[in-house]
């Protein structure tokens, strides 16, 4: 390879590893600590804070064009104008020379295409800060303090329950998995906390991530305790006279978790919930509040079998579902009293669906209709939940305190830079100026290392810092091996220019197989499951091979400069070789 | 020419002396057994600090408040679902005591603070639980601080505390006795269904009732299930073995299979009297230790892989010297690339040692003895193996065709 390309290789690279770094040092230094929490809040308050961000800004707006203002519009209204230029080119009218409130909202049909043209921008700002996120390195719960759970879900004892009504077990068992997965994303969603994680891992295990503090208690009570399905009657007065307060004040309604800060606005004896439907993502969105009785109308042990089919006539979408005698009896009395009535289906205080009871349903056979076939399949999904409990086992459970994580970086930051200070002194002590080289090799090989972190999006913990600072000693060997290379050559009265080239061709494969070697064990332990492991394995890894890189490239760039562009005669490498 | 140093005469005693180290540690842990850290025996393990309460602070509004601690001072985060979004930070250089964040607080809307303890403690050194959510309201959030002239709480006291509810607990006192840090092990025999939440709640019971909640804060705590433990173990076991595999299968094919099965040896010699170090330190063996083995696999297979590559070009330089003599050559060689890489990789790895607690150090000193372990397996187990498998060859251990194939 000549000397050319590989400086343009070289540039290449470092520059890549810069783009692949930007995202976290624009999380972590640039962007405001309120917009981090923000971004990193749950998708319910990303939604409302861009809806209610929306509303003052057009609130404003339509203020402004009232008392006719003729100054032209703030600049956050960029996006608005942008719409209303594309707008005003569609309707072939001239594009106004200033942006006045009055011609800027003139652009659009109603009050609501504004409105969600704004909406949306702010949300896109939030979510971008949140991707911003997503590329960033991640610190791991042993440097940020937090909670992380491994649950089993016994899938067995699940199918146990259900013997005799089981198919195929195999299919049985994975939507029993995701049954559970569900539940929990949404228990886990409902604290609002920022950023948790919930993956599976393996065929039956939940890996649930909390990071930051989490009060333990209430967590283990919310993911281990039984999910409560039942059916709530739904006030309609009480619904609309609340959608009316909260549209009145948008911003003053709830607390953090969503607990109304003024209880007295709904009647006694009745509850706010939110009404979820899933979106495209098979995630829960809020689609609006509302206002159930607090008494249970009838509770979902009761279900003992749930189908979906298609109206006869119609063709539409059903979902049926039987109810035991007892639940019969209660179900005919309660609906006996409120026909013409909503009823809403509570699954964990979150309503998945609500019906009019149209007629007195005497038989415990039960048929709710009027939505598509996809709510259809999610409303059945939600009801078998009351009969099928799948066993959860708390197996593995970690808290670790901010005050731990301050401590463990600390420590992590001390270790790497003492070990580099160390290496660093002997490489100069020993090889004299060919130690820069050593050093320089080094200080690109951790700036190689930690941008690749970030690009694979690994987490940052203390055993990957270990892996790091392993890696030094790696890319010492791979300078060492050169250099004791040159020296041999050195001794044979080669010159300088002839020594280095000797040095760099014969150490070549050395260095590879060697590395390979350590890449393999690296390897491995990448697949060994705990966090730890993984993360100081990663690191090695990815050590191994920018060490390989910075020694072979930048460090024989480095000789190669000297020699053509400082035009040295030398080689400053040992103190016993003149 | 430097002066070869004849290394292998060496060899036969060098051969005893493992044979005996590693003897020694199979022995110790016939007799004594290993001591096991939490991954590989099911409980749970809280760190736990008898602090009284500093101050605590309180929230009431609709906005969602979150405190945080740094190194460098306490943040507060206000967000709400509208434009008041604002964030206050309280650095230790300004607001030294707690006395001064305590008065500083009131220009955050809704936040209120109630110092409990004296109000001239240093804020820096505060600390809140880690069991409790970070984001304020009515219920107070508490910072705890260990006061200076505070009685010293020694292990046994502790251990007494827990004598009537968790008669077998393990205690131990963590860093300097006067930070009032302990950490309590409890095992789990897999009987009850829910020891994780039993065990948290038992253990915080036990101790609120004798130094009273305001006094106790939760450091941290890992809780590991039986069922998890087990399926780690036969983990660890199958990827030191495929790992050792395929390391052999790349030293047979770049190598010879007589140098694999020699580099092979002498990694698992380099795991093995790490493992003997563990047994006779009473060190702990958790999955910490099994990274530290299986990096050194990774790692000392580095230096035999060097040596192997200089032995094969001195047997296309030399294709007259016997294969003692190409061995003895080339380690003199190549001693000070050993030597100074290793050197270099240790003074890393004991900066890692000084600077870090807990599992890490242990981690550290595993890598220490097995470093040094991989210095001299290189230079007598591996090259020992190859020299007494060559009396036995017809080519009496070299390997010129292959040489030319490999390395035009």
């Amino acid at each position: 390879m000549s000397k050319r390309s590989r400086l343009v290789l070289v540039l290449v690279v470092l520059a890549v590893c810069f783009a692949f770094l930007w995202p976290s040092v624009k999380w972590y230094y640039i962007t405001p600590k309120e917009d981090q929490a923000l971004a990193l809040g749950s998708r319910e308050k990303i939604k409302d804070y861009a809806r209610n961000m929306a509303v003052s800004d057009i609130r404003a707006l339509m203020e402004a064009a009232r008392t006719d203002d003729q100054t032209p519009v703030d600049a956050r209204y960029a996006v608005l104008v942008q719409e209303a230029r594309k707008n005003y080119k569609a309707m072939k009218k001239d594009i106004p020379a200033v942006w006045t409130a009055r011609n800027l909202l003139g652009a659009f049909a109603s009050e609501s295409d504004a409105l969600s043209v704004v909406e949306t921008s702010w949300r896109e700002h939030i979510l971008s800060i949140k991707a911003t996120q997503g590329k960033a390195v991640k610190l791991g719960l042993d440097l940020s303090g937090g909670m992380s759970i491994i649950i089993k879900a016994d899938l067995d004892a699940a199918a146990e329950s259900q013997k005799g009504s089981i198919t195929d077990p195999a299919t049985f068992k994975k939507e029993a998995m995701a049954q559970a997965m569900d539940t929990l994303k949404s228990r886990i969603d409902k604290f609002g906390l920022s950023e948790p994680v919930v993956r599976q891992q393996g065929d039956d295990r939940i890996y649930i991530e909390i990071p930051g503090a989490a009060d333990s208690d209430r967590i283990n009570s919310i993911i281990m305790g039984k999910g409560m399905l039942a059916f709530h009657m739904v006030d309609s007065d009480a619904t609309s006279a609340f959608q009316q307060y909260y549209s009145e004040h948008p911003t003053s309604t709830f607390d953090a978790e969503y607990n109304l800060l003024d209880p007295s606005i709904i009647p006694a004896g009745t509850k706010v919930l939110g009404l979820y439907k899933k979106d495209s993502y098979g995630l829960d969105e809020r689609t609006g509040f509302l206002v159930v009785k607090t008494e249970v109308g009838l509770e979902g042990r009761h279900i003992k079998s749930a189908q979906t089919s298609r109206d006869n006539i119609s063709g539409l979408p059903l979902v049926n579902f039987n109810l035991d005698t007892e639940g019969a009896k209660i179900f005919a009395e309660l609906t006996a009293n409120n026909v013409k009535k909503s009823m809403a289906i509570v699954s964990d205080n979150k309503v998945k669906s609500y019906a009019t009871i149209n007629e007195a349903i005497p038989n415990g056979q039960v048929q709710i209709s009027g939505f598509s076939s996809d709510e259809a399949e999610n409303i059945k999904a939600v009801l078998r939940t009351a009969w099928l409990s799948v066993p959860l086992q708390l197996e593995n459970q970690q808290v670790i305190g901010a005050s731990m994580g301050e401590d463990a970086i600390r420590q992590g930051i001390w270790a790497i830079l003492g070990g580099l200070a160390a290496v660093f002194v002997f490489m100069l002590l020993y090889y004299k100026a060919s130690g820069i080289n050593a050093c320089v090799a080094q200080v690109l090989n951790f700036y190689i290392m930690f941008s690749v972190l970030s690009a694979l999006n690994l987490t940052l913990s203390l055993s990957s810092i270990a892996g790091m600072i392993l890696t030094i000693g790696m890319a010492v060997d791979a300078n060492v091996i050169i250099f004791e290379r040159m020296k041999d050559e050195l001794r044979l009265k080669k010159g300088r220019a002839a020594a280095i080239e000797a040095g760099f061709d014969h150490a070549f494969w050395a260095i590879m197989d060697s590395n390979i070697t350590t890449f393999i064990a690296a390897v491995f332990l990448t697949q060994l499951g705990t966090g730890s492991i993984k993360g100081f394995a990663y690191s090695l890894a990815i050590g191994v091979i920018s060490s390989v890189f910075s020694a072979l490239f930048v460090s024989k760039l480095m000789f190669d400069f000297d020699t053509d562009v400082l035009k040295k005669k030398t080689l400053s490498i040992s103190w016993r070789i003149k | 020419m430097k002066k070869v140093i004849k290394f292998s005469t060496l060899f036969i005693p060098a051969v005893i002396l493992s044979a005996v180290l590693i003897g020694s540690g199979v022995v110790g842990f016939a007799f004594k057994g290993i001591n096991y850290g939490i991954d590989f025996q099911a409980g749970f393990i809280e760190k736990v600090r008898v602090a009284p309460t500093a101050f605590t602070l309180r929230y009431e509004g609709a906005m969602s408040v979150t405190v945080s601690q740094s190194s460098t001072g306490l943040t507060l985060v206000q967000t709400s679902v509208s434009s008041d979004n604002r964030s206050w930070s309280f650095p230790y250089a300004s607001y030294q005591t707690v006395g001064d964040f305590a008065a500083a607080i009131a220009q955050v809307p809704g936040v209120t603070a109630e110092v409990s303890g004296p109000a001239s403690v240093a804020l820096k050194s505060v600390f809140p639980d880690s069991e409790v959510l970070s984001r304020l309201s009515a219920t107070p959030y508490r910072f705890h601080y260990v006061p200076q002239d505070a009685p010293v709480i020694s292990s046994d006291e502790i251990r007494g505390v827990l004598a009537s509810a968790y008669p077998a607990a393990s205690v131990q006192v963590i860093g300097k006795p006067q930070d009032r840090l302990f950490q309590i092990r409890l095992a789990d025999d897999g009987s009850d269904k829910n020891a994780s939440l039993s065990l948290r709640n038992g253990l915080s019971e036990v101790f609120n009732s004798k130094y009273g909640e305001e006094n106790v804060a939760v450091i941290s705590t890992d809780f590991v299930g039986s069922l998890f433990s087990k399926s780690l173990a036969s983990q660890a076991i199958w990827l030191v073995l495929v790992t050792l595999v395929l390391i052999w299968a790349y030293c047979a094919l770049r190598f010879r299979w007589d140098f694999a099965v020699g580099g092979v040896l002498a990694i698992m010699h380099d795991a093995l009297i790490m493992v003997a170090f563990i047994v006779w330190t009473r060190m702990q063996f958790n999955s910490t230790t099994i990274a530290a083995i299986l990096t050194i696999l990774g790692y000392s297979i580095n230096d035999t892989v060097v040596i192997f590559d200089r032995i094969r070009e001195n047997m296309r330089f030399h294709p007259d010297m016997s294969i003692t003599d190409i061995l003895d050559l080339s380690q003199t060689e190549i001693l000070s690339r050993t030597i100074i890489t290793t050197l270099c990789t240790m003074l890393a790895v004991l900066s890692l040692f000084i600077f870090t607690t807990g599992d890490m150090k242990e981690f550290a000193l595993a890598l220490l003895v097995g470093m040094t372990s991989g210095v001299y397996s290189t230079i007598y187990i591996a090259s020992a193996f190859i020299s007494f498998v060559g009396r036995f060859r017809k080519d009496g251990g070299k390997m010129v065709e292959k040489v030319n194939r490999l390395n035009p």
